[in-house]
């Protein structure tokens, strides 16, 4: 999968101008974050990378065919969009009715839809819930259901947008396990989060934008080292990376086990000086 | 004025047609002033317990219910969502659940509680001024709150109830929407509140943020409630994450450095304190 993008634009109907001139490109199965306050245009890029929207100026290629020769329905086989506000995207009256909708009017085989019911419903969490009413789900489950929806349609490429959002502990580590899963697999993520942690410990790739452009796209440890410019797109490193950075640490670590290795690397060096 | 401003006794709660008790015999009483967060998994009956102090349960939501909640002094059971209003707001976790769906703009959508009052127009626009100025939404005061993205939602239905000076203010999971220094933004104007008097109940799933401004954390799992105290006693307790809740980050970095022997301070439970710890331990 390469999704590459080039001197995109986008204004909306009401004239404002949301994406200002984002080149990018991203290839292969490593997971990409996008990260940046709230405006900042990381919605209305990620809209565009299955057609929800059109670019105004600027071109968007997915495996090199130009986003604008389809329809987003047609797309909807290679590329998969989790919404983020989970009722945008509910509307049949059970869960396995949801996950079923998608494949069958792609013409997936009966056979290969009941099969992926049983392993998508497993993975999101929702196996003993296929014939529950997706409005009676609680909203983590409502939005494991919107996950589910998307893999059910077995895309090439997958986009969340916020899918963290309300999510507890447990939630957390089965968003990472449906990323490692899909990685796996050979596919794509592109996820929009406000939380860092999650980003960090999921991430290699950041990618942050503000005010409709992308300000910075390198490897975490570079980006999360740059405290001054993630202060002006309002994003603060994860609490580890802050402990870290507060107390003067020469690396940038997101896990417990790099900041002891920060830490003490750090501690020698004193001890060396003194 | 009694020091406690709410109490929970012996409080259960059966939504119709389920059958397990969301909320099941909870007891607890907030003090006045205080900031006091709830933390669980989810569906631990978080959302069930805000609904149910402001009055939502029993008088919107039916169901079985068993004990009792006082609001300052007013049985929740016995008093109507408008009279419980005058004295309690609650910021609902979902924001767009939070809009009136009748206003046409976001300054009506702030106007609409203040206007159910009687509070004259005069009154009423110096209010709204200053709130959307507060809450950085002064620039869309004109636009229909349906058009605006979640973080702008977000910021109207916090807005549409902080106008309304609410004695206990109760906020479910309120900044999911916002970025991380917009969230922060929130809690600091939400510790101004707090720190003019008012009572601040609330749910967040950010266990870094909860130990810095919590004065009392009380945990629910499976409808309970396992554990009420102070910050640094709930983050702490070695039984936590049973509840389908991690410690805050500082804790794990406090027992690694103990753990290797550089440091034997008491557990840090904010930045601030583990920044603290980390430069005496570098000292060696």
């Amino acid at each position: 999968m390469k999704v590459e993008i080039k001197d995109l634009s986008y204004v909306y109907p009401s004239q404002d101008c949301a994406l200002r001139g984002v080149s990018l490109v991203m290839e292969g199965t490593t997971p990409v974050a996008i990260v940046g306050q709230n405006g900042a245009g990381k919605t209305t890029l990620v809209k565009h990378l299955n057609g929800l929207l059109r670019p105004t100026s600027g071109q968007v290629l997915i495996d090199g065919v130009d986003i604008n020769t389809h329809t987003t329905a047609q797309w909807s086989r290679k590329v998969g969009y989790v919404f983020q506000n989970p009722d945008d995207q509910l509307f049949l009256e059970s869960v396995r009715k949801e996950f079923e909708f998608g494949p069958k009017h792609m013409g997936m085989r009966k056979e290969e839809i009941g099969e992926r019911v049983e392993y998508v419903s497993n993975l999101v969490g929702l196996a003993d819930q296929l014939d529950t009413h997706p409005f009676d789900l609680t909203s983590t489950q409502k939005r494991f259901c919107t996950i589910g929806i998307i893999m059910m349609m077995n895309p090439d490429l997958i986009l969340f947008d916020e899918p963290t959002c309300g999510q507890d502990a447990q939630g957390i580590r089965r968003l990472r396990k449906i990323i490692q899963e899909l990685r796996n697999q050979g596919k794509l993520c592109i996820t929009i989060s406000h939380d860092m942690r999650f980003v960090a410990e999921n991430f290699k790739r950041i990618i942050v934008m503000k005010k409709g452009e992308a300000i910075l796209d390198d490897d975490i440890e570079k980006v999360f080292a740059r405290t001054e410019t993630l202060k002006q797109c309002f994003i603060t490193p994860p609490p580890i990376t802050r402990v870290a950075q507060g107390a003067d640490l020469k690396k940038t670590p997101f896990t417990g086990k790099a900041f002891m290795e920060a830490f003490e690397e750090e501690r020698e060096r004193r001890i060396c000086q003194m | 004025m009694g020091k406690t401003i709410l109490e929970v006794k012996d409080f259960s709660f059966t939504y119709n047609q389920a059958i397990n008790k969301v909320l099941d015999h909870v007891n607890f009483r907030v003090d006045r002033g205080s900031f006091f967060c709830i933390i669980g998994a989810n569906g631990s009956g978080k959302s069930t317990l805000c609904n149910s102090l402001v009055g939502l349960i029993p008088h919107y939501f039916s169901g079985e219910m068993e004990g009792g909640i006082r609001v300052d002094g007013m049985d929740v059971r016995k008093s109507s969502i408008g009279e419980l209003s005058q004295k309690i707001g609650l910021v609902f976790q979902n924001p767009f659940n939070q809009l009136s769906y009748t206003a046409g703009t976001v300054a009506e959508e702030l106007a609409y509680g203040l206007g159910n009052r009687g509070v004259p127009g005069k009154v009423m626009q110096e209010k709204i001024e200053h709130m959307a100025q507060l809450m950085r939404i002064d620039d869309v005061l004109s636009k229909n709150p349906t058009e605006l993205s979640g973080g702008q939602v977000q910021r109207v239905a916090l807005g549409s109830v902080f106008i309304l000076d609410p004695e206990i203010l109760v906020l479910d999971e309120c900044t999911t929407q916002l970025d991380p220094l917009g969230a922060e933004e929130i809690f600091e104007i939400v510790k101004k509140i707090n720190g003019s008097g008012v009572t601040v109940i609330v749910v967040d799933h950010d266990m870094e943020r909860v130990a810095s401004y919590a004065d009392e954390v009380l945990v629910l799992s499976g409808g309970r409630a396992v554990k009420i105290g102070s910050p640094r006693s709930v983050f702490t307790d070695p039984e936590l994450e049973q509840y389908g809740v991690n410690p805050p980050e500082y804790v794990k970095i406090s027992d690694m450095l103990r753990k290797k022997g550089y440091t034997n301070r008491e557990t840090a439970i904010t930045e601030d304190q583990s920044i603290q710890m980390v430069k005496e331990a570098l000292k060696g």
